[in-house]
């Protein structure tokens, strides 16, 4: 019983803290090069916790961004969700990698997560192309290893709990 | 294909629609929502009330920058002098100037009342401090803690100390949202300084500032020349600086130059903005609401300019 408790504070304090992650101010240069926090956590949890769906947060979450960051309703929702189906679909075949190579065949993943983003800004005629678009991808990929130990250190204090 | 976790998991918690009905489900209300919001102004009540509900969050992110700033503002005696020295010299070189300026405005008084023309010359200004900038890198908006209740209307101009910044897009009770004209989704009517010449300039991101498209290949346009707004749409007070020229660019075969500018204002460097009443917002100064609606209603068509020119 504790246990479940714990668990959904854990899923809505560490989604809660990669929104705000995403919102702190950096300098541009940074800024360009910030990892998509709200993607990997829900990557995170969508892999390790077959005991709840991330699905319906995922939309929550991508609505929240969406109003933050003044892009169409909708955008940041679909492309959450679409990550989430994902990972919760292959998650049979995630959960056998060992973590370097999960970390690699996650790009596709995040890959995709920024083109979506770039194709509903292309569709609703925000026009601002440019290579540096891409960077997030590489930034995520790095970080995966990172809030995957540190995340499943807190997963096992909670289990123990 | 791996069955380890839907066989544990199918007895804790029988579900209702499996995962890809649900995903199709919410894709289909993203797509819904992605269409009525570029479309039209429907999900403005949504998003406002979304603010609200996501503003502390807003808060505790603005958190740190908001202590370094305030670290920053803990000055010494010596910086507090030498800033005192330094405003005080500029002052002085400015009122040197503004005397000039109030013959000149004068004079540009008499010779209008001769043409019997109602301009007004000096505009109507209340500062607004900057309290949120947007953190997506391809996107330059600000948030400004003016909003309706001291009058600001969607569409109004706004200038820093040393040329336009943008116009405001969406206004709520106490705050409101600007776009910057380095935005691709802004164009903003520009005047050549030197010709007189008329164009318009559409924001070309952070790193190439403002783009000049579709000159003609004779027009008379140099590196160096001094951009300054036009009152053309009515939208912003004439002959505030917008940017300079510092690229000329004629492209093989086409029949189109193109110009590149810098801003000439300090784009997400100060911390307060200028909000400016153009001459024809504040002559019916009672019904500035009512004139807004049109405005107010369709944030894509806040520049009309830019969305006549668009490729």
């Amino acid at each position: 019983m504790i246990t479940t408790r714990g668990l959904y504070l854990g899923f809505t304090l560490s989604l809660l803290l990669a929104l705000i992650f995403s919102l702190l101010e950096l300098p541009d240069l940074l800024a360009a090069a910030r990892p998509m926090w709200v993607p990997l956590m829900l990557a995170y949890w969508a892999l390790r916790e077959p005991r709840l769906s991330a699905l319906f947060p995922a939309f929550m979450l991508g609505i929240a961004l969406d109003v933050m960051f003044a892009t169409p309703l909708g955008q940041h929702a679909m492309g959450l969700v679409i990550l989430v189906y994902l990972v919760e679909r292959l998650r049979g075949i995630f959960i056998l990698f060992p973590l370097w190579q999960a970390t690699f065949a996650l790009i596709p993943a995040w890959a995709l997560y920024s083109f979506l983003m770039f194709w509903i800004d292309g569709a609703s005629q925000h026009q601002a192309f440019s290579w540096l678009r891409w960077l997030p991808v590489v930034s995520t990929t790095l970080f995966w290893p990172l809030l995957f130990s540190v995340m499943e250190l807190m997963h096992q204090q909670l289990d123990d709990e | 294909m791996n069955t380890l976790p839907e066989t544990y998991r199918r007895p804790l918690f029988p579900r209702g629609p499996g995962l890809g009905l649900k995903t199709i489900l919410l894709i289909v209300v993203s797509l819904v929502l992605i269409f009525n919001d570029t479309r039209g102004p429907g999900l403005q009540p949504v998003r406002s009330a979304l603010s609200v509900v996501l503003s502390p969050l807003i808060w505790l992110a603005s958190m740190p920058s908001d202590m370094l700033n305030a670290a920053g503002d803990i000055a010494t005696r010596e910086t507090l002098e030498r800033e005192n020295r330094e405003l005080k010299e500029s002052q002085l070189l400015l009122e040197a100037r503004l005397q000039k300026f109030q013959a000149l405005e004068a004079e540009n008084r008499r010779i209008r009342e001769l043409l019997a023309s109602a301009a007004r010359i000096d505009d109507e200004v209340l500062i607004a401090e900057i309290i949120a900038i947007n953190q997506d890198p391809y996107r330059s908006q600000i948030t400004l803690n003016k909003g309706e209740r001291d009058g600001v209307y969607a569409g109004q101009a706004l200038v820093d100390a040393h040329g336009v910044l943008g116009q405001i897009t969406r206004v709520g009770r106490t705050r409101s949202q600007a776009l910057l004209i380095i935005d691709p989704d802004h164009g903003i009517p520009v005047e050549i300084n030197r010709t007189g010449m008329q164009t318009i300039a559409v924001g070309g991101g952070t790193e190439r500032g403002l783009r000049l498209p579709f000159l003609a290949s004779n027009a008379d346009i140099q590196v160096g020349d001094l951009l300054v707004s036009s009152s053309l749409g009515g939208r912003f007070p004439a002959g505030y600086p917008v940017g300079t020229v510092y690229d000329v660019r004629h492209v093989a075969g086409e029949h189109f130059m193109e110009a590149y500018a810098s801003p000439a204002a300090h784009m997400n460097q100060g911390r307060q903005a200028l909000l400016v009443w153009s001459e024809n917002q504040r002559s019916s100064d009672g019904n500035v609401e009512v004139d807004d609606k049109p405005a107010e209603t369709d944030p894509d068509a806040e520049t009309p300019a830019a969305a006549g020119t668009a490729p």
